[in-house]
């Protein structure tokens, strides 16, 4: 067997793989009955179908008339490895971290953030990985650092993230996109958000 | 009639006040603005508006999110014309035509007229709207769950039978946006189904960070990814004199206008249809009967007003099924859903009864939004244009600020940015795979709502499924969702749909 159609062997093997995830989380509500159906029961028929129509997606994708190369987006083997090592180590090692203070809670978060951004990094090109993890950091950094350096950090690594970077460019957005929020969002719309970093 | 007429009355009365006008105004600004730049849609823009009308009022609110859908109708086709690029998937016809009547100098009656054939079709269907969401809403209101629950499935197998790509993996993303839409509370057991024990999840996912996530940011990430054309673009700014068209155009086209604008109507009332179906299939249709197709593709007036026509008519008249049923028939109408629940009401034909106001007052705001857009558009095309040379490398890290501060404002947390993340990653894996993104989302949205109206069906029925079969609405509405189903898969209709969508 040859897989003819990569899109639709990966599309196959995701519909699978939720249909058949939402079905086994599932299992642990109760069922009920048709006449009163409890909260396992329309998931678990969903999942079901779902699981079905992937089968057949994934069985397509070796008769199909349509060619396309397996390799759907850039994958790193490396990454997603390292990944993956990484999370079962700060999973199994969580009680470990626990126990050394609050310092060590930070490096902790720091490594599990490194697992996750390996695991994005792994597959998808580069702008997917730079610009959400900018977007996941402006997030992160925009209560205790206020709205400035939050969008200073989101648009010079989002900027970078592109295949044109011109840094003075991007200082110059920065610089009037961070005027135009602070007056639209925190002036105009009165959004509870600090300007600055909360120091008190 | 006298009815209509109060009932308009009232509608205008609203629509007309100071500050519905100005949002009204703000929101045709915005949606031509959106429209005229390639790379961001109004799914997009209204995703990152909506905890911004939180702070409005209700009607003001609906007015603005109405005004960015159909002014992007007239902002896309701008761009198609000068530039030669869709500004919005709904005008990718209109290059066709549009871009060789700028290349003979001809730009400035192919703005007109996509203008002018655009305000024709929006008054048309906004008549429409006025006509015939009254009866619908009656008739919506007789119905019980099990009609709902036919309803619902009607929606959702239209709107994949009207999805390009594969109808089974059509279907398979509405499971996946339904299942999806289930995670968080159930109402009914009170359990909290598939939250990881993440007490974030415990109310669901946002539909923000869902539709923000797989629309915009996929999309950035998507036009990024595939490296910069950005060169190639010969810009017809200075060439555009002389918006007026010619007596002669008028009178060329006006076949087409009237063909695109019922066209576009119907379509639009369609669940799965909308202003992207109503345009190409109003550029085919007119390609066929014209009697210009020879000239079609090598700037015929009439390629540009047949489907300029129809989209807006198109955007317009898919605000049908929203006001009267509660049904979202594209994604814009779910976000449309969400809008109206954030401001606490329930869609639905109660609506029309309840809160008269409201849906009068949006309804006569299209037309008033409409005459601003064909006043004040046309003058200001120039200024469009200029826009057009903002490089993206510049406007998408500002888009995407604006998402990031619209996702976080929703409940002040870090957490809803992280999903909105998470989603961009689902969403670019959907377009790589070829996974319309479209039916997943409509999904999402009748997700709790199928499931509840499902399950007081068979709780009235005693748990006989021959209910759905049973009652003659529900059974109609059953047939036809069957019979849609059954003519896609029949060759000779596959073979069109997918000439149909190879076409650009």
């Amino acid at each position: 067997m040859k897989i003819k159609n990569g899109k639709d062997f990966w599309a196959g093997a995701m519909f699978i793989a939720f249909g058949v995830g939402f079905m086994i989380i599932a299992r642990q509500y109760t069922m009920g009955t048709s006449v009163r159906m409890g909260p396992s029961y329309f998931p678990t028929v969903l999942g079901g179908l779902l699981t079905v129509l992937g089968a057949v997606v994934f069985f397509r994708a070796f008769v199909s008339k349509v060619h396309h190369s397996i390799n759907v987006f850039p994958f790193r083997w490396t990454l997603a490895v390292a990944g993956l090592v990484l999370t079962i180590v700060m999973y199994a090692s969580a009680g470990w971290w626990a126990g050394l203070g609050k310092a060590a809670v930070l490096i902790q978060y720091g490594l599990g953030a490194l697992a996750l951004f390996s695991l994005i990094a792994a597959f998808g090109p580069k702008p997917l990985f730079v610009i959400l993890t900018a977007v996941v950091l402006f997030g992160y950094l925009l209560k205790p650092l206020g709205l400035v350096i939050a969008t200073a950090v989101l648009i010079v690594m989002s900027a970078w993230g592109g295949h044109e970077f011109k840094l003075r460019e991007a200082v110059i957005s920065f610089v009037v996109l961070a005027i135009f929020s602070v007056a639209t969002f925190i002036y105009g719309l009165g959004l509870p958000i600090n300007i600055w970093p909360d120091l008190g | 009639m006298e009815q209509l007429i109060s009932n308009l009355a009232l509608g205008f009365g609203v629509a007309l006040s100071i500050q519905n006008l100005f949002y009204c105004l703000a929101g045709v600004l915005l949606g031509t603005l959106i429209g005229v730049l390639p790379g961001i849609g109004p799914v997009a823009t209204i995703a990152m508006l909506l905890p911004v009308t939180f702070t409005l009022s209700p009607i003001s609110a609906l007015i603005m999110l109405a005004g960015i859908y159909y002014g992007a109708q007239y902002g896309g086709s701008t761009t198609a014309i000068l530039v030669n690029l869709p500004g919005e998937s709904s005008s990718v016809v209109t290059c066709l035509d549009g871009y060789q009547m700028a290349r003979q100098g001809r730009a400035g009656a192919a703005l007109g007229m996509a203008a002018i054939g655009s305000f024709i079709a929006g008054t048309f269907s906004t008549g429409v709207i006025a006509l015939f969401a009254p009866p619908l809403a009656e008739v919506a209101l007789k119905f019980g769950p099990a009609e709902y629950t036919s309803l619902m499935v009607l929606g959702l197998i239209a709107a994949t039978v009207l999805a390009h790509g594969s109808l089974i993996k059509a279907i398979a993303m509405v499971l996946l946006g339904l299942l999806l839409g289930l995670v968080g509370t159930d109402v009914n057991s009170g359990v909290a189904r598939f939250n990881f024990g993440i007490s974030e999840l415990s109310d669901g996912i946002g539909f923000v960070g869902v539709a923000m996530g797989v629309f915009g940011f996929a999309e950035i990430i998507i036009n990024l990814e595939s490296t910069g054309k950005e060169g190639d673009r010969e810009v017809f700014v200075k060439k555009v004199s002389n918006l007026m068209p010619t007596l002669q155009d008028f009178k060329d086209c006006s076949g087409a206008i009237v063909r695109g604008t019922l066209l576009g109507s119907a379509l639009g009332i369609l669940p799965g249809g909308g202003a992207l179906l109503a345009s190409f299939a109003a550029y085919t249709l007119e390609k066929k009967v014209s009697w210009n197709k020879a000239n079609f593709g090598k700037g015929a007036i009439q390629g540009v007003a047949a489907p300029e026509s129809a989209n807006n008519a198109g955007a317009q008249t898919s605000f049908i099924p929203l006001l009267t049923l509660g049904i979202p028939s594209n994604p814009v109408m779910a976000l449309m859903i969400g809008a109206m629940m954030i401001q606490g009401i329930a869609p639905g034909p109660q609506v029309m009864t309840e809160r008269p106001e409201l849906f009068w007052g949006m309804i006569a705001s299209m037309w008033v939004g409409n005459l601003m857009l064909v006043v004040l558009n046309l003058p200001m095309i120039g200024m469009w244009i200029k826009l057009l040379t903002v490089p993206y490398r510049i406007l998408y890290p500002a888009i995407l600020l604006f998402c990031c501060v619209g996702v976080y404002s929703i409940s002040n947390s870090p957490f809803d940015v992280m999903l909105t993340a998470l989603f961009g990653i689902v969403g670019y894996v959907f377009v790589k795979l070829e996974c319309e993104p479209a039916p997943l989302i409509l999904g999402f949205i009748l997700g709790p709502l199928m499931e509840e109206n499902l399950r007081r069906a068979m709780l009235l029925s005693r748990g006989n499924p021959m209910t759905f079969v049973e009652r003659p609405i529900s059974a109609v509405m059953l047939a036809v969702a069957a019979f849609l189903l059954v003519i896609t898969v029949l060759p000779a209709v596959r073979k069109t749909r997918e000439e149909a969508f190879v076409e650009d």
